[in-house]
Order: structure tokens, then sequence, then C-alpha cells
């Protein structure tokens, strides 16, 4: 899980545009401006491709994506074998 | 001074006689003596923007001053052109058609969307299949962000929907795009073949919501709309005497070759719905008087306000002109 989440901390603070020294797992990355549409698209793309997984439509809800914990939970679900 | 009680009404333009006196004034001087040139070209859609700004600019420098230029190609609704040259024709501007689709063709604007569509949804065919993009929240009251997906119809009418990958998102909607940003180059072609001024046509919620392409329908020399909710630009085509069939035509964004309102694209709201919403944001009144006017939730409204806040945010780098103060020596 530590590994996921290092992985996800270092694609946000690589690709947002915001200041991030403040950025924390449990941040919530759409309230706070870190990704806007554009940044949330990138996003999907990256979790499918580095993790092996497919976010369905129904899966794009606020629980699943809305920080860095969220989204690290979402993942092994998804992909249990990862994590 | 306090602000008006919010109701419905709020947009209502209580002068009209005065306020299209100052905006043919304005217009007039920012034609020839900000921008001192003879006359004004227009690009004409057949929709309620360019046509109330071809009336106003008709009104404001006399029609045998001006130029509109119609510029259908191959996903353009027949409609649209009959109805600029209908309009045109009533208030006396000489029209003419210049047909875009060669030019199109030369930028690989079809063939690139329709490689990007083909990666989403392999059994498409531009032959047989028609397209459009548009913007889907997840979510009544979700925080994320709305994502792009992709409608793909069918030769049956039946549709296949799919949530567009970033990748083939941004290349469709940059092949689009050579739509609008050829038409302003033609524009401005018969612009500085006559020494005419060009009339931008965004309203206020394509200027403050970004929803305009950068250097294409976002051009122009004056925008004379620009500050005017779209319920307004209709209260001023009624008043300038618009043809009727423009006023009752859904706003569309004509540009991809399965139909599309503008409310599916990108608003989500009907106009005048949005007009209310994005006046109360603006002027900051309180979500709970709002919602209670517009029979949804202080929460929903609130949302809606956040959600205005991101747009503008997101879209800022469209109305930023390039930055010039590189100054170090």
């Amino acid at each position: 899980m530590d590994t996921v989440k290092n992985e996800l901390f270092a694609y946000v603070k690589e690709n947002t545009f915001k200041e991030t020294d403040t950025l924390q797992s449990d941040t919530k990355i759409f309230v706070e401006g870190i990704f806007d549409s554009m940044g949330f698209a990138l996003l999907l793309d990256f979790l499918e491709t580095k993790f092996q997984i497919q976010a369905e439509d129904s899966d794009l809800v606020e629980e699943n994506f809305e920080s860095i914990d969220a989204i690290a939970e979402f993942i092994q679900k998804k992909n249990p074998a990862l994590v | 001074m306090s602000k008006p009680e919010f109701s419905r009404d709020i947009l209502k333009i209580q002068d009209m006689e005065t306020l299209v006196d100052q905006l043919t004034t304005r217009i007039r001087e920012d034609i020839t003596i900000r921008h001192k040139r003879y006359g004004a070209v227009i690009g004409l859609s057949g929709g309620i923007d360019s046509s109330v700004c071809m009336a106003l600019t008709a009104k404001a420098i006399g029609p045998d001053k001006m130029l509109g230029v119609m510029m259908p190609e191959k996903d353009s609704s027949p409609d649209s052109e009959e109805l600029a040259r209908e309009l045109a024709g009533k208030f006396g501007v000489k029209v003419i058609k210049e047909v875009i689709t060669g030019a199109l063709d030369g930028f690989g604007c079809y063939t690139r969307r329709d490689q990007a569509v083909k990666e989403v949804v392999q059994e498409y065919d531009p032959a047989t299949h028609k397209m459009k993009i548009g913007i889907k929240h997840e979510g009544k009251g979700s925080k994320l962000p709305p994502l792009f997906h992709l409608t793909v119809v069918n030769p049956d009418g039946s549709e296949i929907v799919k949530r567009l990958p970033s990748l083939q998102m941004r290349t469709i909607i940059a092949a689009s795009n050579f739509k609008q940003r050829s038409r302003m180059s033609l524009v401005y072609y018969h612009a500085e073949q006559l020494h005419y001024a060009v009339i931008g046509t965004p309203n206020k919620h394509e200027v403050d919501q970004g929803f305009f392409v950068k250097f294409g329908d976002g051009g122009g020399d004056l925008f004379p709309i620009g500050r005017l909710y779209k319920t307004q630009v209709y209260q001023i085509a009624e008043y300038l005497g618009v043809s009727q069939e423009i006023i009752d035509r859904t706003p569309t964004t004509d540009t991809y070759s399965a139909e599309q309102t503008q409310e599916e694209f990108f608003y989500e709201f009907p106009h005048d719905v949005m007009d209310l919403l994005w006046y109360a944001y603006e002027n900051g009144y309180d979500p709970a008087e709002v919602g209670q006017v517009m029979g949804m939730t202080a929460d929903e409204i609130e949302r809606n306000y956040r959600n205005f806040e991101r747009r503008s945010e997101t879209t800022e780098y469209l109305r930023t002109p390039p930055i010039n103060d590189y100054i170090f020596i």
C-alpha cells in the first residue's frame, strides 16, 4: 500500500501546477484545485496504465478519487494483487 | 448601494432603447476612432449571437459598410446558412459564402479527429456514423471535475458513449478547433482586404467561462455582446427584429457531425438558468436566497458556485493575451 501511495505522491507532485509542500495523503486534491478537469483525465490514464486497472463510469465517484488515500484504496479494490 | 433582491427577472433589460443606443455608439467609435477602419466584417453562423452582433453593427455604422461571411464545412447544419442569409437580407448586409471544407482537409482536421475517434470506438466510420463529444459530471453534488465523453451515433440511430482518454480528447478538440481558427483567418482576410474591423461574437458566458477557441471564435477587434448575458442577447434580438426562427433555435456547437446543443457540450444548464446562477455567483448572492428562487438547495447552488470558480480559473489561459513584459534591459 505504501509503495502505491508513494507512486501517487510522486505523480501528483510531478503533474500539478500548484504548490505541494503541504500535500498529505488525505488532502482533497480536487477541492484544493491540485488537479482540474485535464488533470483528472491524465490521472485516470496514469492509473489505468501504471496499475493495470480499468476505471468504469460507475467508479468515477468522489470516494474513489478525492485524495491519495482514496485512490490507493480504489487501486487495491481494483487490483488486489498489486498491494 | 445594497444589492437588489434576487429574482428571476433580475436580468431583464429595463431601458432597451438607451442600451442599444449606448452599444451602437460604442461600436461606431471603436470601429472608426479606435481601430480607424472603414467598416466591419462578421462571421455569420445563423445563431443568435452573430445575428445580434450583425444587427447592432448594421445599426451602428450602416449595412453598406458591413460584410457578412458564412463559412460552412461538411459537418455544418444546412439550416445555418439559410438562416444567416435570410437575416443578412433583412438588415441589408451583403453576405458571401466561403466553404472551408477544403482548408480543413488541408489541415488534416477530419483525418486527425476521425483517427482519434476510431482509437476509442473502433467501429466508427465517418462515412456512416456521426460523432460528438461533451462533458459529463460524475454524479450530482460530486466535487470531481467533469470529464469528456465521446458519443458515436450508429447508422440505426443507437449511440455508443465512452469516456475519452486524455490523448484522444485533446486530439479531437485540437483538430476540431481548426474550424474556428480557419473561419477567423478568412474573416481577417476580408477585413484586411476591405480595411474593415472584425466583429467578435462571443457573449459574456463564452468569454468568462472560456467557451471559445483561442485565436478562433475568441478572436476579433471588438466584442459588442461580450458583457451581455445570453438572456439579454435574446431580449436585444427581439427588440432589433431578429427573425423568430433564429430566436427559437436551440444554440448548438455546429462543430461535430452529430447534432449537439451548447448545453450538453459545455454549460449543463439551459441558458436562462445558467444566466441567473452566474449572475448570482458574480454578485455574491447568498446560496440559500438563490436556491429559494431557483427551486434548488443551497448546497446545489454552492456546488455550482465552486464549479464556476473552477471554470474561470482553468480557462484563464484562454483569456490571457500573449505575455509581453519581458523587460530585462
